[in-house]
């Protein structure tokens, strides 16, 4: 017994550094083999989590009797006892332990779960022991080890063979004396006479100290339970404005959630179907049914088919709440991210994408589930980072294993093309206004608001079914007053959102007046509704698309059939158009003077005035505009590529046409008259018989097409009739309403191939004749026609060679110069009603060069290193 | 090949363009001026004032340039030239360039022409002129359509002018003075290319036709004269398209009026025919089809107001003080046409207006009184 003099340092030293207990803390423990809990205290100490206080260990018989313990006194110890952990342990040189105040402290204050834990000593079954959870046993050590009652009694010598090596998660080890299980016997003799100077190891803050912390953290207890009840009782008065209404009663759980039960049941479902990929094959659905349309079969994750969520609705109605409270019943974290988050691609790769491949947010053990809100607010840099985090992404395979979803107000945002086709798209719509009423009751009920039903219908009916919306105006008419009224409410919603203002809607406010409802539901009084300036021009103004509504307007104020005998309404909403015109083309031109920019709506409004009618047709988007607009860029390309013919035309010309490309001249005067000077009344037949006057008309066409490049191109028509068109497509502009004007001949098919070949011709001679001029025209055997045709061959275009190719059969049927002659007049058709276009003039060409090659058989060889050769140019001719 | 009208060479060789002042069929005594002032070594600033768009300008000033400076001006290239608009915008502009001269015609900037003008004309400005044998010390700069600058474009080239004379000349090419603004009049010798008369455009054609190695009948000649209004341009593609459409030239000569013109007859006789909603709506159809067709609105308007004005004084000889009215709206509307953007709107307003007008003075009292 006197063998454990206390010495005053192990308690202290080994309690204050409870972060490392580790080296020392065998040979501290084996001072006392009983100090189970206390080393447990000291781990406790470094697993911050369970901050062990008030461990009582086992000497403390009396003390766990007047704690009212069950257990029957047993020893006769002294009663005594050790506050171990970090902050108390009791002082003890005194070897007489009578019970102090420390006692009628309620320990029940201080954390109940390890207060009163007995240990062996105590009981008289062995089985409390085992209730006790030690550390070793924590620690998974066999609790088959032998353990003495005398090892306990033993020198420090002997500890370290009880004690057992443990290493923690940070990769420390530890020596952790085994507690011995004590027996009935020597529990009775247990080393009584140690308590006092294991009293004195324990205890590492002075007692007064100790108590200073108790009184200290009891009056903080009082103070914060008089708080809470003064809180409590007057939460109606005062609670103000520390939370947003909206804040309090957001719905918490899925029973809370209002209106919209399909949308919030739908959602449910759809990360429901994602339990089997998340939590795995015992968690989720017993088993997707194969005609589960949501199901993919073919993917080995089981994910539904949709891999992404979208909600889209107007604001206010719940959306962000609907997704986080789903996701929480659901048993995920949620991970937002929403417009204030950069979303560019490194918050994707630095936050996000870890996050859905991990499958849990740091520092949890949930299942992540991202919520991308305000996602049509991502443009540009950020719609593209999105992409990647979908998954979808070829070069990051990975797929992905967790549920997104994204949250919206328009669906048709341009930002989310790419996303809609791989989205469960859900679409909020308004709830009833009961609902939403009836919410409002009962949260005007709780916080002592004086609601008449009437005033919240008109507040939901101004608001829209924006739940969010009517909150934030009632808290802000409680700040001033407990009555709500209709009044009230039309007060505080001046300046409300009025309408979404999409195009539309906002053209169909401009011609149609309020309807009752609406104007009930906006609780306008009579002279209000006659100010219509203010509410439209905003109105058009909030929409932002002046341009479009103008358009709008100018599309539908024709189509009202309203009286107007002398066009006088009609003049004045031109008028005002061409106001709009003038002040948004200054805006943009000059520089851009965008004060004008305010005014531009009132220009608009007048609108209303003058063709408001009840009833009307609903305003449609017109396309008209928009299709002429389209028109029009097409026939300025044809323009463009007109004058540029032109330009290399008169580049090579020397620059004789180049007045022609001037802007009004080409349009008005070149185009008509070109499409006469290139459509001349020609007969359809070979160029071989032609009348010599005919002749001359073809040359100089073929002459002006190929300078001007225009040719004729061969396409196959719908119905698989061959048509030549022509290229650029000149021909549109004497073409007005679809039809061409009559005094220009159409030209027939076989006109037009004749046509064609010729400028092929023409223009291969053309080639011919730059290669001769380089060859600085020795031979003139070049120039003559019969050669000409020979050597055109091997340079026609592809598409010649595709006419001489393509049409197989009746090669042999036309290899006659009559047969040719005959087919120049035939619509290009033959007797079986088979297209024969390509049997005319190239088809004897390639004939004949067929021929040519059989006379002239000529081959090359090309000799490698030679390279005293001089290069020159040499006709074919020298070497037959 | 090529169009007579410009062309160059035809199956004999010949040259139809004149090149040299003398070579002129027309204007004798504007020609001498030139000459005269060519010789002179001090050429002014000029602007040629073309009345209207019939004219032929380009030969009275290609032979200037050939007057001052021998045959070197024909030796042109045509050249592509970007410019940066202060947007960093990409302009694309053709130039049409000798050793002696450049042409430019700045409406291809459409609003960039303040850059394109200041950018350019610094740039010649500032250097000289490097060919010593140049028979002038200075280049000289053609600005086709001058009177469709912009007033910052106007503005620009003010300085300019004057500052930069010893390197630099320039010619404008205008329609009409209205829109040069005073300080450009102000420094400029102002000659004015009338249209030739007809027995000028006879001579000019029978020429053409000649050398084309064809004889052209007088009567066909005098209905294409007739015809063009005083055009040579004009007057000149239409004979080469009849002669594509009729070798021979004889019989009756049905001259084909340009198809856009055709069709805002076609308008003009529905404004005029019935005035109602659904014929508002029919026109504005056919302004659309029109539009895209890049015929310019105010073309549109001046064909439609023609063809309209004919009609209401057939019917009624009364209404001349309407049709001065009418004439009032069209400088209205043209010139709003010229500041904003959306050219349908006021050729609609300007239906709308005239369908107005027309109901009244054809109901002879003001309907607006009964309501």
């Amino acid at each position: 017994m006197s063998l454990f003099t206390p010495n005053g340092l192990l308690g202290s030293s080994s309690l204050d550094k409870p972060t490392e207990p580790v080296p020392e803390a065998p040979p501290l423990f084996t001072l006392n083999g009983y100090l189970g809990p206390l080393s447990a205290s000291a781990l406790g100490s470094s697993k911050p989590a369970e901050p062990p206080s008030f461990t009582l260990n086992g000497h403390l018989g009396p003390l766990s009797a007047s704690s009212g313990s069950s257990k029957p006194l047993e020893s006769p110890a002294a009663p005594s006892f050790t506050l171990d952990g970090p902050s108390s342990s009791l002082a003890g040189p005194s070897k007489q332990f009578t019970p102090n105040g420390l006692l009628s402290d309620p320990q029940t204050d201080v954390r109940p779960t390890f207060t009163f834990t007995p240990n062996g000593l105590l009981g008289s079954q062995d089985d409390d022991d085992d209730d006790l959870p030690t550390v070793a046993e924590a620690f998974g050590i066999p609790t088959t080890l032998p353990a003495r009652a005398e090892s306990a009694q033993t020198t420090p010598e002997y500890a370290p063979r009880f004690s057992v090596r443990a290493t923690t998660f940070d990769g420390k080890t530890m020596y952790l004396k085994r507690k011995p299980k004590v027996s009935h016997l020597n529990r009775t003799k247990a080393p009584l006479g140690n308590f006092k100077e294991r009293m004195g190891n324990l205890l590492d803050v002075p007692i007064h100290r100790l108590m200073e912390g108790l009184s200290v953290d009891t009056a903080n207890k009082l103070q914060e339970a008089d708080r809470q009840a003064a809180a409590s009782a007057s939460a109606p008065e005062e609670s103000p404005e520390d939370t947003l209404w909206v804040d309090r009663y957001r719905p918490r759980q899925f029973t809370d959630l209002m209106g919209n039960e399909r949308v919030a049941r739908e959602t449910m479902e759809w990360v429901k179907q994602w339990d089997w990929c998340v939590f795995g094959k015992t968690k989720g659905k017993k088993r997707p049914r194969d005609d589960d349309e949501a199901f993919d079969a073919a993917d080995e994750y089981h994910r539904p088919r949709e891999k992404l969520l979208l909600l889209s609705g107007p604001p206010g109605l719940g959306k962000t709440t609907l997704a986080h409270v789903v996701a929480r019943q659901a048993g995920y974290e949620v991970m937002e991210i929403n417009a204030s988050d950069a979303r560019s691609g490194s918050v994707i790769d630095d936050r996000i994408r870890p996050a859905l491949e991990s499958g849990c947010a740091v520092g949890s053990t949930k299942p992540v589930l991202l919520i991308i809100d305000e996602i049509d607010g991502a443009t540009g840099a950020g719609e593209n980072a999105c992409r990647p985090g979908k998954g979808r992404d070829p070069n990051a395979k990975r797929p992905i294993l967790r549920p997104i979803i994204c949250i919206c107000n328009d669906q048709n945002a341009a930002s989310l093309v790419k996303l809609r086709a791989h989205s469960l798209q859900i679409r909020f719509a308004r709830p009833a206004d009961i609902h939403t009423v009836k919410r409002l009751r009962e949260v005007c009920e709780i916080e002592g608001l004086k609601a008449d039903s009437r005033a919240l219908t008109t507040l939901v009916g101004i608001a829209r079914g924006d739940l969010r919306g009517c909150l934030n105006t009632l808290q802000f008419i409680k700040s001033r007053s407990q009555e709500v009224t209709e009044a009230v409410i039309r007060g505080a919603t001046v300046g409300m959102k009025e309408a979404e203002t999409s195009l539309v809607s906002v053209l169909n406010s401009l011609f149609t007046p309020l309807t009752r409802k609406r104007v009930k539901e906006l609780a306008l009084t009579e002279a209000d509704e006659k100010m219509y300036v203010g509410r439209l021009s905003r109105e058009v103004d909030g929409c932002g698309r002046e341009n479009s509504i103008a358009v709008g307007c100018f599309a539908h104020y024709p189509t009202l059939h309203q009286h107007d005998a002398n066009f006088s309404r009609y003049e004045k909403a031109n008028e005002w158009l061409v106001t709009f015109d003038m002040l948004s083309a200054s805006m943009y031109s000059n520089g851009g003077d965008f004060a004008l920019n305010q005014y531009l709506p009132y220009t608009l409004v007048p609108f209303y005035p003058l063709f408001k009618e009840r009833g009307g047709q609903r305003v449609e988007r017109s396309q008209a505009d928009w299709e002429s607009l389209v028109r029009t860029r097409a026939n300025e390309e044809i323009y463009k590529s007109l004058s540029r013919c032109l330009q290399t035309a008169s580049t090579r010309r020397g620059g004789d046409f180049r007045h022609l490309v001037s802007t009004p001249i080409l349009q008005l005067e070149f185009a008509p008259y070109i499409n006469r000077i290139i459509s001349p009344p020609l007969r359809p037949v070979n160029s071989q018989v032609i009348k010599p006057e005919e002749r001359a008309v073809l040359t100089r066409l073929v002459d002006i097409m190929s300078t001007l490049e225009l040719q004729f191109y061969q396409e196959r028509a719908e119905d698989g009739q061959l048509t030549y068109r022509l290229d650029p497509a000149i021909d549109v502009f004497v073409t007005y309403d679809g039809k061409r004007t009559a005094d220009i001949a159409v030209s027939r098919y076989a006109v037009r191939h004749l046509v064609a070949g010729e400028i092929e011709a023409q223009l291969i001679s053309r080639k011919v004749d730059i290669v001769e001029r380089a060859k600085r025209g020795k031979h003139d055997f070049f120039g003559k026609p019969a050669a000409k045709n020979q050597d055109q061959e091997p340079f026609s275009s592809p598409t010649k060679a595709a006419e001489g190719d393509a049409p197989g059969p009746p090669n042999k049927r036309v290899r006659t110069e009559a047969a040719v002659v005959d087919i120049a007049d035939k619509p290009p058709t033959d007797f079986f009603g088979r297209l024969i276009t390509g049997t005319s003039l190239s088809t004897t060409k390639a004939a004949e060069r067929k021929n040519v090659e059989k006379k002239y058989r000529v081959t090359y060889r090309f000799k490698e290193g030679n390279s005293a050769a001089v290069r020159k140019p040499i006709k074919m001719q020298a070497f037959m | 090949m090529s169009f007579w009208w410009s062309a160059h060479k035809n199956a004999s060789g010949a040259r139809c363009r004149p090149r040299a002042l003398d070579d002129l069929h027309y204007h004798p005594s504007l020609s001498a001026r030139l000459k005269s002032l060519a010789a002179s070594g001090d050429f002014p600033h000029t602007y040629a004032l073309l009345r209207t768009i019939r004219h032929w300008e380009e030969d009275t000033v290609t032979c200037t340039l050939r007057q001052l400076f021998g045959p070197g001006v024909e030796k042109v290239k045509i050249d592509q030239c970007v410019f940066l608009s202060p947007l960093k915008r990409k302009i694309e502009v053709n130039i049409v360039q000798s050793n002696f001269h450049i042409e430019i015609t700045p409406s291809e900037a459409g609003n960039y022409d303040r850059v394109m003008i200041q950018e350019l004309l610094k740039e010649i400005a500032q250097t000289q002129q490097v060919d010593l044998n140049a028979k002038q010390r200075f280049k000289v700069v053609i600005i086709n359509e001058a009177d469709s600058l912009s007033r910052d474009a106007q503005a620009a080239l003010r300085r300019t002018m004057e500052t930069d004379m010893s390197n630099m000349r320039i010619i404008l090419c205008a329609n009409s003075t209205s829109w040069l603004i005073a300080p450009i009049k102000s420094r400029c010798l102002l000659l004015r290319v009338a249209a030739p008369s007809d027995t000028e455009m006879q001579t000019v054609l029978t020429r053409v036709a000649r050398r084309t190695c064809f004889d052209l009948p007088p009567e066909a000649a005098q209905e294409i004269i007739k015809d063009s209004g005083g055009n040579l341009r004009k007057a000149i593609l239409v004979l080469e398209a009849l002669k594509m459409q009729s070798p021979d030239l004889s019989g009756p000569l049905t001259i084909a009026k340009p198809d856009w013109e055709t069709y805002c007859q076609k308008v003009a006789v529905l404004v005029v025919t019935k005035q109602t909603p659904a014929r508002v709506m029919e026109i504005r159809t056919k302004f659309y089809e029109l539009l895209s067709h890049c015929i310019p609105p105010t073309v549109i308007l001046k064909a439609g107001l023609t063809v309209a004005e004919g009609i209401v004084s057939q019917v009624d000889k009364t209404l001349k003080a309407e049709i001065m009215h009418w004439a009032a709206l069209y400088l209205c509307a043209e010139v709003r046409m010229r500041i904003g953007s959306k050219k349908i709107y006021h050729l609609e307003t300007w239906v709308v207006k005239v369908m107005s007008l027309y109901k009244q003075s054809f109901y002879q009292f003001d309907i607006s009184k009964f309501e």
